[in-house]
């Protein structure tokens, strides 16, 4: 057990085998344990889904550990990151990488306070530096630019890598048959600090989850024209969202804010009506399969993200485009 | 009780993002910084917002000190204008790094926190708008020993503890602490208050305490930076948008619709 190891950690469950973070954070993990000659090591806290074995092989994965206990489940921050701090106390990984939802917002940078290691979010890319140090590019100014920084000086390093910042490819060695090992959580008895008195009850279906997703922003011009977005958003069976301004102002509810901020969605549409294309904004839908805009402005930077665009007045044409839909 | 909020200066994100959708936002000899030398300084948004969570605490009947800390060389303009939206204290830790190491960061104002007395409840916001690395709280929080909760809409004082909501992707969630917390801030606390023109000028006068982190006794490892900011740079954005053409709304979206079709993306 003296080889150097990269850990993925993900939440075990029956999606967490097949989620497209749990890929793309095995890619990332294959490729920097290649470059720095390690093992990869995949920490699945909670039960290991059927199938997920083959999976994680075909990723390059070479060990898998498993902490199973049922203080764990659900989103206990105060155990999880003393299962983890004691985990990585245990094995010394040299990097441990989550996929960046809320919760890991929340779990990774006290897990690397606890531990006195050092911390990236919002991490883009980890590359090897000749001298052996890892090198993590990530997003700034709401991905207006990247920020180069280099790790070194403590004794473990824990990034987030962002949603659909790297694409998933199996591991070009071929696959690996890993082993699985129960680990012990070694909780102690403590109690939560924090205590919900009040659960969020996610009304309908959520955006992160939709296949066709219609933003309104700022271009819809006043309040009651977003309408237009629910309608068109209905028209093709998908959700209504909307870019950081409209919350803002009031005009919608944030659970409907898609952004850095707000919801990171993966839709197989996304259809931005008088939205100018912040980064801040595309932050939560670049990982769109097909994007498409409507904008007056056709110098408009969402433009460029683009796979089809209409310049024109968005009120002219979700009208229209409502009416197509629905023919 | 007492209440710190740490703050930060930062470029306003507005104006950074209006040059990089024009497509001028460029960098510097040193490679790091933004060259825009128009763009103007100001606290960041969230910290405003954290700020206005301990005003908002205070309106509510809670009895309050209010100290408000920044690191930075230079942090005092945004320190006068907490202590005019009503700061009881201003302090600043001094700090000469354009691109401090935020681990260094949050173990100064840790520091700070315990040597100015301690906290009931220290407010960050969520992240800073120009890093958006957020985790200066959760080092602070595990720094201190104090829980965190992060994204808070709204905060209030329960007892020896507080009521926090906060906004998740399902929803608002209500959490209860009865002891010392470390909460994050969020947007949808709503607008900041603005300072009057009398209190502006009564916070003219007043000079944040520097902090030396010498005087914090803080071990040697602390301090020292491991996580270093190398470089900046622009992505740039492969763009490849077709755009349709048509002479009127309605032939744009039918060649829309058309094309979407064609490709499978709808039925």
């Amino acid at each position: 057990m003296t080889s150097k190891r990269i850990v993925v950690c993900t939440q075990g469950g029956d999606e967490a085998a097949a989620s497209d973070a749990a890929e793309e954070a095995f890619t990332l993990g294959r490729r920097v344990a290649d470059a720095s000659e390690a093992r990869l090591c995949w920490l699945v806290v909670g039960p290991l889904a059927e199938g997920a074995t083959d999976r994680a092989g075909r990723f390059g994965v070479d060990d898998i550990d498993q902490i199973e206990d049922p203080r764990l489940d659900g989103f206990s921050p105060d155990a999880w990151v003393e299962a983890l701090a004691g985990y990585c106390q245990q094995e010394s990984p040299a990097l441990l990488i989550f996929g960046q939802t809320p919760e890991t917002r929340l779990v990774a940078p006290r897990l690397a306070g606890r531990l006195g290691a050092g911390v990236v979010m919002n991490t883009v890319d980890v590359a090897v530096t000749d001298g052996g140090d890892f090198e993590a590019t990530a997003s700034a100014y709401g991905g207006d630019t990247r920020v180069v920084y280099q790790l070194s000086g403590a004794p473990s390093y824990v990034v987030a890598l962002s949603a659909s910042a790297v694409s998933p490819e199996p591991a070009a060695g071929g696959p690996t048959s890993p082993q699985s090992r129960a680990v012990s959580a070694g909780l102690s008895g403590t109690d939560e600090r924090i205590r919900v008195i009040e659960e969020a009850k996610a009304e309908g279906p959520r955006l992160e989850e939709a296949d066709i997703i219609v933003s309104g922003g700022r271009g819809l011009g006043s309040p009651e024209n977003y309408k237009l977005v629910e309608q068109l958003a209905e028209a093709l069976g998908g959700l209504a969202g909307a870019s950081r301004p409209l919350v803002d102002e009031g005009w919608v509810d944030s659970s409907q804010q898609v952004g850095l901020t707000g919801k990171i969605t993966r839709p197989v549409l996304y259809l931005a009506a008088g939205i100018s294309g912040a980064s801040q904004h595309m932050a939560g839908c670049s990982a769109a399969k097909t994007i498409v805009a409507i904008n007056n402005d056709p110098d408009a930077a969402i433009f460029r993200y683009c796979r089809y665009g209409v310049v024109g007045d968005c009120l002219d044409i979700l009208p229209e485009l409502i009416r197509a839909v629905r023919s | 009780m007492r209440i710190v909020v740490c703050v930060k200066e930062v470029l306003d994100p507005d104006a950074v993002n209006n040059y990089a959708l024009a497509g001028h936002l460029e960098i510097g000899e040193d490679g790091k910084s933004l060259t825009q030398a128009a763009i103007p300084r100001l606290m960041n948004g969230f910290d405003e917002q954290a700020l206005e969570a301990a005003l908002r605490l205070r309106d509510a009947g809670a009895e309050c000190r209010i100290g408000v800390v920044s690191v930075g060389s230079d942090p005092a303009a945004i320190l006068k204008h907490a202590a005019a939206l009503g700061a009881d204290e201003i302090a600043a830790v001094a700090q000469e790094e354009a691109f401090p190491d935020y681990h260094v960061v949050a173990a100064l104002l840790a520091g700070y926190v315990r040597s100015s007395g301690g906290a009931d409840l220290v407010l960050c916001g969520r992240q800073a708008s120009d890093d958006d690395q957020g985790v200066v709280p959760a080092l602070i929080c595990e720094s201190l020993g104090m829980p965190l909760v992060t994204n808070a809409c709204s905060v209030e004082r329960v007892d020896a503890g507080f009521r926090i909501t906060r906004v998740t992707p399902d929803g608002d969630e209500g959490v209860e602490v009865s002891g010392p917390v470390v909460v994050t801030v969020s947007n949808e606390l709503g607008e900041p208050r603005y300072p009057t023109a009398a209190k502006k000028i009564a916070a003219r006068r007043m000079k944040p305490e520097i902090i030396t982190p010498q005087s914090l006794s803080l071990p040697d490892a602390e301090l020292q930076a491991r996580v270093v900011a190398q470089r900046q740079f622009v992505p740039t954005v492969q763009g490849s948008c077709e755009f349709l053409q048509g002479e009127t709304p309605g032939e744009l979206s039918e060649a829309l619709v058309a094309r979407l079709r064609q490709d499978g993306v709808i039925q």
